[in-house]
């Protein structure tokens, strides 16, 4: 089975809950004893997903206005980005969209963009409705889902859908993210001292 | 054998004598404080949080353990329904938590699947700590445990529940982690071999084999013969109960050695049921104790002796120091450090799984804390260096272990590299004289410079695995992750190729850098914010930053960093580094707080302005441009990006704080004012031909909206007309004090020493009010509204925004600043037009 590493991002206001949804994500089948990580910042797992391993990498960002230009920095080669915004806060679904237009601009060319309305639970408080964020994901192409970290509601769907829409790897193995370029070398080489 | 002092005086005094002695050595001699705690005696301690009595029934423990890490564990004291029950999360999708009974046979608890019994309940969690026997996992001690140092931090251990037992997150202050391996399950014997590896031999296995394979050496000139033939009594025979005893012995040497918290063996020492057939009376250990109490006493002495005393006495033996075994058949190798300090892997004898494409480092600890590294070992950097290698080789990976392959391949790297006539050989001494030969170039950027050296650095690797030996050899290793041989071909390669040019690359590249003139940005900035505590600097409330002590510990870390020459073995230090902060941010963190990059980020730049900020830039250059680019993808690469972006941060910083506080303070207003705005709609001016920040099509939700707009004060979101104006607006309004003050700034840096932006502003408000009050003309203020002062300006950018005239007047009112500041540096027009983009892109009055 082909394993293959997934960079991805996530981005979003501070506070949406960016970090807890990776938690959340990781945490099924956390043990600490086989891959721990520093801290939420940056986490992994690995998923099936058809005949191959999907090993996610997940880099946190920080969502303060003052860090925003440091964002390319973190987002640079990434297969997917995640933008989280708080269903309850009409003001990070904004920058949830500059956050797109930003990708759009300077991100990696074919990046999958997942759109995370976060904290579907508190639904009461709901300032941006449903509807409208889904709109807006279908305008850009986008997945969409709204989750919530605290009562796990979605998040193993975002990665899924993530899963779904990496492009397949093609028999040439050109795709960035593998991890056979020393075995696949010598042996290269080998053929060539044989003859 | 290793159990703590404290607990051998609880319980032994005729010991008393003994492990007085030692105490009294090791402090004169170490200044050591004795008082650290085992991990036996933390979890003793806290007995009552992992082995609730009570309430806590079968269901109750599932219920508390489901989802919980695998491993996590609880015990449940027998009852009238249950036998003791050992209930273990499992992990995985499901949940799922599996009971094991847990048999009391006279005075030894042991599961009952398995044959291996313990003299109490801790002892038998220590030991499946560590191996997980018969079952699917290892259990988990929660890491907080470990971090316990002093007395009154464990004496709030006896109050713990299972509740905070169960809880991974309250991390404390792992770094002055001083529990060592609880060793007193006897069914298991330990020894720490030359090399520092921890050795876990399964009796059983040595009631088959007897165990003088270990005792076994070819040369050993330190060696005399009574403690061999000592051994040699001692040897399993079928007909005399093993115990173990002179493994055990040498396992306290070592442990002394390390950690100063072991002690002889206690007398209510666990019960080894090796198999059922011949179980080991209690009676037979006691019986055989004086003897081996006097071993242990007079090698205890040799030992500190050997430590503190440059000659030794002619008379005393010579110390029992156990050479790694020869035929380590069944044996677990787990590298010290790993095995001491984190929960190990759920089993030993899994083959290696390291991932080395990250670079995880999670699992291996601190360093030795320099109390005892000085005496213990003479050659840290070595001892590092071993270290590093022992983690790339993987944690287990020296199952069977001596002469792996993965050191065979560094070996062999190196050999090549000095073999005269060699293609490998000459290609490294090549690069090695070029690199050295060339000085700095006026222009040439510190990266260019790292850049070469780093394509250098792949083409030596693709010259090696061209050479046939190399081919053979990674042939050979076909269990061995691919990430892995590249970690190992790198670090050769820094060995033989950039140990002897590093110190000439740093100093290029400060001459790079000093011409660029951003170092002195970096200290400027550095000097203007170092101030800051974590909150001005973005940071969560609530988020920890490192103490002093930690501080200190983290400086040495980085002076470690910068004298590495490796790039692999620098990250790996930074991931500590790192790791330790995180710890410091959990430290007084609620269970359940999950801290991300929104407070790591802050945190970081917190500590790093606290540090030798120049070398660390050069550090990360450094790391960034010359580790392998495949690495870069993985947590080492992650926190790399973190500290190059932080100090870009930093060096990049422009006090603004005038930009925030006009920003909040516009949005108050504004809120108010279109509360009031609303309002004055609502009741009369409803006819009146004048603009409100509601667009047309909304006016009539808008009045129907507008007593429950008042009623949200301070918000001034309105939830009725996406988008919200108060969102665009207040957008808007930031971008425009940002152009200002960024004008201002750049006039102010002109106009020397008027202090900061923020004075400024104070000083000479009116000269951009002015500007864009006029640049925004035809859109009145409105009279009727009695505005604070201080935000007039932005009143009328408010005003501006309802119409596209207004908008125009912004792009306006850029345009001008623009022009007026005559010259903005790049990084602020870039920005500006950044702003503006996003600006027009934002979806107003359409």
């Amino acid at each position: 089975m082909t394993l293959r590493e997934l960079k991805v991002c996530l981005l979003g206001d501070t506070g949406v809950g960016k970090s807890s949804i990776v938690w959340r994500f990781v945490e099924d089948n956390f043990d600490p004893n086989i891959n721990p990580t520093i801290g939420a910042s940056f986490m992994t797992k690995t998923v099936q997903y058809q005949n191959e391993l999907h090993k996610f990498l997940i880099w946190d960002t920080a969502g303060q206005e003052r860090f925003r230009a440091l964002a390319p920095m973190y987002y640079r080669g990434s297969a997917a980005a995640i933008i989280v915004y708080d269903i309850t806060k009409e003001d990070s679904f904004q920058t949830l969209k500059n956050w797109v237009k930003e990708l759009r601009q300077h991100g990696p060319p074919n990046i999958v963009v997942a759109i995370a309305g976060n904290k579907c639970d508190l639904s009461d408080a709901r300032e941006v409705s449903e509807k409208d964020a889904k709109d807006y994901a279908d305008s850009i192409h986008a997945i969409f889902v709204e989750t919530s970290a605290k009562n796990a509601i979605n998040i193993n769907e975002v990665f899924i859908e993530i899963s779904q829409r990496i492009p397949v790897l093609d028999a040439g193995g050109g795709a960035a993210g593998n991890g056979f370029k020393l075995r696949r070398r010598p042996s290269e080489t080998r053929t060539r001292t044989c003859c | 054998m290793m159990r703590g002092l404290e607990d051998q005086d609880k319980k032994d005094d005729s010991h008393r004598g003994v492990s007085g002695t030692v105490r009294t050595e090791n402090q004169v001699t170490d200044g050591v404080s004795r008082r650290s705690l085992t991990l036996l005696d933390r979890l003793r301690l806290c007995q009552d949080a992992w082995a609730p009595g009570g309430p806590w029934d079968r269901d109750g423990a599932h219920a508390a353990l489901w989802g919980r890490p695998a491993g996590s564990f609880l015990v449940l004291r027998d009852s009238a329904s249950q036998p003791i029950l050992l209930c273990v999360a499992t992990g995985g999708e499901s949940g799922h938590v599996r009971d094991n009974p847990i048999q009391r046979t006279g005075a030894a608890y042991q599961l009952s699947q398995s044959f291996l019994g313990f003299s109490d309940l801790a002892q038998l969690v220590v030991f499946y700590s560590m191996s997980r026997d018969v079952l699917p996992v290892c259990l988990f001690i929660p890491p907080w445990l470990y971090s316990l140092t002093d007395q009154p931090q464990s004496n709030s251990l006896s109050q713990l529940g299972p509740k905070s037992w169960l809880c991974p997150t309250s991390d404390l202050q792992p770094d002055h982690m001083t529990q060592r391996a609880p060793g007193t399950a006897m069914c298991t014997i330990q020894l720490t071999a030359a090399n520092g590896a921890l050795c876990i031999i399964n009796p059983l296995y040595l009631h088959e084999h007897g165990d003088d394979w270990l005792t076994h050496q070819p040369t050993s000139p330190q060696r005399v013969n009574r403690p061999a033939n000592h051994r040699r009594e001692r040897r399993l025979s079928t007909t005399r109960p093993w115990s173990g005893a002179g493994l055990l012995t040498k396992r306290a040497i070592s442990m002394e050695q390390e950690s100063y918290s072991s002690s002889p063996d206690n007398p209510g020492s666990p019960v080894v049921q090796a198999t059922p057939s011949p179980p080991t009376p209690t009676g037979g250990v006691v019986l055989r104790r004086p003897s081996r109490d006097a071993s242990i006493e007079s090698l205890d002495r040799t030992w500190s002796q050997d430590r503190t005393a440059t000659s030794r006495p002619p008379s005393d033996p010579k110390p029992l120091f156990s050479p790694a075994p020869q035929s380590p058949h069944r044996v677990s190798w787990v590298e010290d450090r790993v095995w001491l300090s984190k929960p190990p892997p759920p089993s030993l004898l899994r083959p290696p799984s390291l991932e080395m494409d990250s670079l995880s480092i999670s699992s291996m600890e601190e360093e030795p804390e320099s109390v005892n590294s000085p005496s213990h070992s003479p050659h840290p950097s070595h001892r590092l260096a071993d270290k590093v290698k022992h983690r790339l080789s993987a944690v287990g990976l020296a199952i069977g272990g001596l002469g792996c392959p993965q050191k065979r391949l560094t070996k062999r790297v190196q050999e090549l590299s000095k073999r005269k006539g060699g293609l490998f050989a000459e290609a490294v001494t090549g690069f090695v004289e070029m690199t050295l030969g060339a000085g700095f170039i006026p222009g040439m950027t510190g990266a260019d410079l790292l850049q070469e050296v780093r394509t250098a650095l792949t083409a030596l690797r693709e010259t090696l695995l061209d050479c046939p030996e190399i081919h053979i050899l990674i042939d050979s290793m076909a269990d061995t992750p691919d990430g892995e041989l590249d970690a190992i071909l790198e670090l050769s390669l820094h060995k033989v190729a950039l140990k002897p040019v590093s110190a000439h690359l740093y100093t290029c590249l400060q001459s790079c850098w000093d011409h660029d003139g951003s170092l002195r940005k970096l200290r400027e900035n550095q000097r203007l914010l170092e101030g800051r505590g974590v909150e001005e600097l973005e940071g969560t409330p609530g988020a920890g930053v490192p103490d002093p002590v930690t501080l200190e510990k983290i400086q040495q870390r980085w002076s470690a960093m910068h004298q590495s020459y490796s790039p692999s073995r620098k990250v790996h230090i930074l991931l500590k580094v790192c790791k330790t902060i995180y710890h410091s941010m959990t430290a007084n963190a609620n269970p359940g707080v999950v801290y991300g990059a929104d407070d790591f980020l802050p945190c970081l730049t917190w500590v790093l302005l606290r540090s030798d900020v120049v070398t660390l830039q050069l550090d990360t250059n450094y790391m960034m441009e010359l580790l392998d680019p495949t690495l870069l993808q993985g947590e080492g690469g992650y926190y790399l990006t973190s500290l190059y972006a932080s100090l870009f941060y930093i060096s990049s910083f422009r006090p603004r704080l005038a930009t925030r506080q006009l920003s909040t303070e516009a949005q108050q207003s504004l809120s108010q004012w279109h509360r009031r705005r609303t309002l004055h709609c609502n009741q009369s001016r409803r006819s009146m031909n004048r603009r409100t920040l509601r667009r047309p099509g909304h006016s009539e939700m808008g009045r129907e909206k507008s007593s429950y707009a008042e009623t949200e004060t301070g918000t001034g979101s309105i939830t009725d007309a996406p988008p919200a104006p108060s969102s665009v607006v207040a957008k808007a309004l930031h971008i425009i004090s940002e152009v200002v003050v960024a004008v201002r700034e750049e006039e102010g840096s002109r106009a020397e020493g008027q202090g900061s932006p923020a004075a400024q502003l104070q000083a000479s408000p009116l000269k951009e009010k002015q500007i864009t009050v006029e640049e925004l003309d035809g859109h009145p203020a409105g009279s009727e509204v009695d505005w604070e002062g201080g935000v007039r300006p932005w009143r009328c950018v408010v005003e501006g925004l309802e119409s596209k005239e207004g908008q125009a007047s912004l792009h306006r009112v850029h345009e001008e600043l623009c022009a007026r500041s005559v010259k903005l540096d790049d990084q602020t027009d870039t920005q500006i037009s950044q702003r503006r983009s996003e600006w027009t892109g934002l979806p107003v009055g359409d």
